[in-house]
């Protein structure tokens, strides 16, 4: 496993440089740290997360027809929430995971311009390359966002 | 760490990858010796060669000079599918459906505008919201007029007093694809774009002033109205998140139906079903509809365009001139006609990173261009220059009527941000006569020049292969980012 630069923490994500788009690589001990990491890295694509007030909880709701589309399709609900709402989450809890249906959660709050850091735009996260492999009893997953 | 896909050089702009294993056909990339080394270094041939194993294909799976990775299919991809076993990929368009480009031409002279350049720039960044989820607080659309919206495209918008008629002479397919239903768009991509219409979006859009700097064909430039230091503005953005759920939404649709139509599929994110399955003509239908949304979102940025212009040069409408010369879409499939082994045949043309260049005398050339060929709007990096030049015959026999669309990335966006480090991009850009205006230093960083390749080693591809022919290079003066 990968650790955090300068520390012995275990890393929960890490950008892949990709020409054209960019790469996520995700950590996590279960599947279910594994999908709120992955929420996380998105959100750090986006803006400076750090800067993320909890002021306010989604409830989210998605299904897939296997669990590396339900990762996609995680992501993808996620970055509708921000388009619609603005909104943005600095943490994820997964409340129930199967193969094919997650519930989970998102504190963050709204995404204001004054307050928060324009980082990168993602338009969506793609099935190219994806993969969820179990490494070391832990899991590893990738996925290739659309910028 | 690609793997070696067998590459034969055909002539100085030409290389073929030959049919092998699956491919049902092979690939034909347009390139100069200087850029394939660029382009092996990734996997965007790999993907020229997956494109070529789908059902139905007609042709060569065809890529353009500005050809780089992209998901699933290149970008810079062409690809013909036959209507009766061939396929649409919702990933052989991409999220950001009906991607294009406008261009707008001025009576005023380079001189005449550079003093008020700065205010310009910043007018335009105040009545056009860009940059990350931007949105128009002043304009949510209900659903019975997003529907509208998706219906008519451009055509909705000048007649809610975005722009004129006359516009609509000016854009591919008159702003507005046939057949599209606004009922097959889902209800979270209509959420989506409810308050983003008439927004620039983030990543490579923007809005442009420039100038002619260079003439390569006086009398086409002529007939395109175009002239030497002659002020002209681009647009570039698309359908915004509105798009960009319908890709999404017909994905997961498409991973299904490519399963129960046993189809095999070397990358999910290839994932199509038949052109006369219903899943099939549902996701054209749908992406019809984003197309038109793009559509009208290009025909209000030009309003606002329009009137900021005149706020700031103080000029009315017949001063300023500001006409649309074209829009080009440059991620779409389209049904077309095309002559193939001597017989015509319909066929679902995908365009990714790819622009239609269809030449003089074809019938959906428009009327002003039936002498010329269809205007072709390739932009560059906002640093350097973009070209508009026309379509051929030669396009329409060899790429079904397709050639580049930009400059392509070079350098991943965490390279770009490496090189700019430490760097005032603004103000380097500003010291060549640039200015710019970004929503993020971020995006302003990732989208250096370095970033790109030299567009006009881009263009050149396509005009010494024929695929299309240089009429004017336009250099910036200012720029709005996303």
């Amino acid at each position: 496993m990968t650790t955090a630069p300068g520390g012995s923490r275990k890393a929960k994500y890490r950008q892949l440089p990709h020409t054209a788009d960019l790469g996520l690589r995700i950590w996590g001990a279960t599947r279910e740290e594994l999908f709120e990491n992955a929420g996380a890295a998105l959100a750090a694509v986006l803006t400076d997360r750090r800067r993320l007030r909890l002021q306010k909880t989604e409830k989210i709701m998605v299904e897939a027809p296997d669990l590396e589309a339900l990762l996609v399709a995680w992501l993808n609900h996620l970055l509708y929430l921000y388009d619609v709402d603005a909104f943005l989450g600095r943490e994820y809890q997964i409340l129930a995971l199967t193969p094919q249906r997650l519930s989970a959660q998102a504190r963050g709050e709204t995404y204001d311009p004054e307050r928060h850091v324009a980082r990168t735009a993602v338009k969506a996260a793609t099935y190219h390359h994806l993969e969820i492999v179990n490494l070391n009893g832990g899991w590893q997953a990738t996925v290739i966002l659309d910028l | 760490m690609a793997p070696q896909v067998k590459l034969r050089q055909v002539d100085e702009y030409r290389w073929e990858i030959p049919r092998e294993g699956k491919m049902r056909t092979r690939g034909l990339i347009f390139a100069s010796q200087k850029m394939i080394s660029k382009i092996q270094e990734d996997q965007s041939l790999q993907q020229v060669a997956n494109v070529a194993t789908l059902p139905g294909i007609e042709g060569a799976s065809l890529a353009m000079p500005d050809i780089h990775w992209g998901y699933g299919f290149p970008i810079g991809g062409v690809a013909a599918f036959n209507l009766e076993e061939g396929v649409v990929s919702p990933g052989g368009v991409g999220y950001d459906i009906n991607c294009g480009v406008r261009l707008l031409r001025t009576n005023l002279q380079r001189p005449e505008v550079e003093p008020s350049i700065e205010e310009l720039v910043n007018t335009l960044f105040r009545n056009i919201p860009s940059g990350l989820g931007s949105r128009r607080k002043d304009l949510k659309l209900s659903v019975p007029t997003l529907h509208e919206v998706m219906r008519y495209g451009a055509a909705w918008a000048v007649k809610n007093g975005y722009g004129d008629k006359d516009d609509l002479a000016h854009i591919e397919a008159q702003g507005q694809i046939s057949g599209a239903d606004p009922e097959l768009v889902s209800d979270f991509a209509k959420d989506r774009g409810k308050d983003q219409l008439g927004t620039l979006g983030s990543g490579n859009h923007f809005v442009e002033v420039g100038y002619v700097l260079d003439l390569y064909d006086d009398d086409l430039a002529y007939k395109l109205g175009l002239f030497r230091d002659q002020i002209t503005v681009i647009v570039h953005t698309g359908s915004r998140g509105l798009g960009h759920q319908v890709c999404d939404d017909y994905i997961k649709v498409m991973l299904k139906a490519a399963q129960k139509y046993g189809i095999e599929l070397p990358d999910r994110q290839l994932c199509c079903a038949p052109l006369s399955s219903p899943e099939g003509k549902q996701y054209l239908a749908a992406m019809a509809a984003a197309a038109n949304f793009a559509f009208a979102n290009r025909q209000m940025i030009t309003h606002w365009v329009r009137e900021s212009c005149q706020q700031v040069l103080q000029m009315g409408p017949k001063d300023l001139g500001l006409e649309l010369v074209y829009d080009v879409a440059h991620n779409i499939a389209k049904i077309e006609e095309h002559r193939v082994n001597g017989k015509t045949k319909k066929l679902c043309v995908h365009r990714k990173g790819a622009t239609r260049a269809f030449p003089p005398g074809h019938p959906e050339t428009p009327a002003a261009y039936q002498k010329t060929g269809q205007p072709v709007l390739i932009p560059g990096d906002m640093g350097r220059y973009s070209f508009v030049l026309v379509g051929t015959e030669q396009a329409l026999t060899e790429t079904f009527g397709s050639t580049c669309h930009g400059a392509g990335r070079e350098m991943s966006r965490h390279a770009a941000m490496k090189v700019a480090k430490g760097r005032n991009i603004v103000r380097e850009l500003a010291a060549q006569g640039i200015v710019v205006r970004g929503a993020g230093r971020g995006t302003i960083d990732e989208e250096i020049s370095e970033a790109y390749k030299d567009v006009e080693e881009v263009v050149e591809v396509a005009h010494g292969a024929g695929i299309s022919k240089k009429v004017a290079k336009l250099k910036p003066l200012g720029v709005i980012k996303g």
